[in-house]
């Protein structure tokens, strides 16, 4: 980082807290060990000294880590942080888990003009779709805000109601729309205010985005939906068979 | 509901929710233009602002979202700066050009073959390579892998431009088998199938990271700025024979998937890779 410019927008304190937090959340500061010094992270971050102990000031309010006088700045609290990230994508990844173990809150169920990409990129969505925009949440906690778009020929059975806990495409496939395939991407982007209010992380703060498009046997688009998800909750996990590819899975479920 | 073709962006257009969006006053450590650069910015990638269309006026955004001028130029500057907005004195602001994905991807379904075929196509410079401790996170998570291991780092470019960090762990006793200039230009896994360690099955976990000191030089990207980070964990007939952990620049690479509906109807997963 350049010393002088928080040309991130994120002041540079927050960015170290960032960078400190998520190096023990992950335990590449395990828990126990010592921090490096203030004058060495004052180095390695081209920061200011005040920068750098603001940043531990915060971890210190968090419990993240302990100062102790005249030995050092330790972690504090183990986190297993993959055990419960994958604890969390094992309930969220299991179609049967989602109606009674997740809860949702629907933040936006309406007829909408297709936004502009959608018509570019696809015009088979034509003007208007259904837009479904929503929070899952697995133990009370958010995990993941997704926006769905949906043709209005195909949404027009839907109702809020039907929708219940369930995936778009799976109240898709309850009223005989029947997904038959996908295309997906995975992205990396930064949570803007408002995904960061609904997923109760800072702005800026980097969250797991998917985008994904599903088709019906008959190659008609059924969604297309917008997936961000808290990287310290959920990761796409997939398996890949060399000699036997139909024996690999993807597990997220749709 | 009317077709609309909006060329100028309107109110309500641009707001994600309903009613406008209201920048937060006060959230520490993050600088009041930085909610409005964010918020035009997710317009401009996601095309509620198309490429060529006009931005709402200065004093448009000013009044809308309660900021001062000062402040509402910073936004604009930044993405001036970026390359994303042009602006005319006297004319206005227009978008320059949407959302454009990147330049690489690598297809999951086809991964034995995408990963070498990648590695052909792009340049890559070894960082380290040494026999160094597996760290004790990752051990955790792959207890199968020993306490040591060949740390293979590198650097890998298209046409250039870094795009991914990668570091490879591989069990000692593989790893004191293979030369450095193995990895000039070609995978882990071609190098493992070149001494016999053939890679039959894969683990690939993805999600977002921010980007740390050393990524952020390497990758040349700010500290703290989302990076995508993979780990693929391969797998011999033996059990685990590598671990790779990468972070890339999402402008530049992201992971793709083709997807078929899996015709057994008790699979806990209902969705599975489409066959090549």
């Amino acid at each position: 980082m350049t010393r002088g410019t928080n040309a991130g927008g994120v002041t540079r304190y927050l960015r170290v807290y960032t960078v400190l937090s998520q190096a023990l959340a992950q335990g590449d500061i395990g828990a126990g060990e010592a921090l490096p010094s203030e004058p060495s992270l004052v180095h390695q971050y081209g920061v200011s000294r005040t920068t750098v102990r603001r940043a531990l000031e915060r971890l210190a309010a968090e419990r993240s880590i302990v100062k102790r006088k005249g030995s050092g700045t330790f972690a504090r609290n183990k986190i297993v942080r993959a055990a419960s990230t994958r604890q969390t994508a094992a309930i969220l990844d299991d179609p049967r888990n989602l109606a009674t173990n997740t809860t949702v809150r629907v933040l936006e169920f309406k007829n909408t003009p297709a936004p502009e990409f959608l018509q570019r990129e696809w015009p088979e969505f034509g003007p208007t779709v259904l837009t479904i925009r929503k929070v899952r949440y697995v133990d009370r906690k958010p995990v993941v805000l997704v926006t769905n778009y949906v043709p209005e020929e195909v949404g027009r059975q839907l109702t809020q109601r039907r929708l219940g806990n369930d995936t778009c495409l799976g109240a898709l496939d309850k009223l005989g729309f029947h997904g038959a395939s996908a295309e997906q991407e995975a992205g990396a982007v930064t949570a803007d205010p408002f995904a960061a209010r609904h997923l109760g992380i800072r702005v800026g703060a980097p969250v797991l985005n998917l985008k994904s498009l599903a088709r019906d046997s008959r190659d008609r688009i059924l969604r297309y939906a917008n997936y961000l998800y808290r990287p310290d909750r959920y990761e796409i996990h997939t398996v890949v068979e060399r000699d036997r590819p139909h024996r690999g899975h993807y597990t997220q479920s749709l | 509901m009317a077709p609309t073709t909006v060329h100028r962006p309107s109110k309500s257009k641009l707001s994600r929710e309903n009613g406008s969006l209201r920048p937060p006053r006060n959230v520490r450590g993050v600088a009041r233009y930085y909610f409005l650069y964010e918020h035009l910015s997710g317009a401009l990638n996601d095309g509620t602002i198309h490429a060529g269309g006009a931005l709402p006026s200065e004093p448009d955004l000013a009044t809308r979202y309660k900021l001062s001028r000062t402040t509402v130029r910073r936004a604009l500057a930044r993405l001036e700066e970026e390359g994303r907005i042009v602006r005319h004195q006297g004319r206005g602001t227009y978008a320059r050009q949407s959302y454009k994905p990147p330049a690489l991807h690598l297809n999951l379904q086809d991964f034995f073959k995408e990963l070498p075929a990648l590695a052909s196509r792009t340049a890559s410079s070894v960082l380290r390579f040494e026999i160094g401790p597996t760290p004790p996170a990752l051990r955790e998570l792959q207890p199968q892998l020993a306490p040591h291991a060949l740390i293979v780092q590198r650097l890998h470019r298209f046409r250039g431009t870094p795009f991914a960090l990668s570091t490879a762990y591989v069990p000692e006793r593989i790893g004191e088998r293979v030369p450095r200039e193995a990895f000039d230009q070609s995978s882990l896994l071609t190098v493992l199938d070149q001494l016999g360690r053939r890679t039959t099955k894969t683990e690939y976990t993805t999600t977002a990271v921010a980007a740390d000191v050393v990524a952020a030089k390497r990758l040349n990207v700010q500290l703290g700025a989302p990076l995508l980070r993979n780990r693929a964990v391969l797998f011999s007939a033996g059990g685990v024979q590598a671990v790779v952990d990468s972070v890339c620049r999402p402008d530049r690479f992201n992971i793709r998937a083709a997807l078929e509906r899996s015709p057994l109807r008790n699979s806990r997963s209902q969705w599975r890779l489409k066959r090549s």
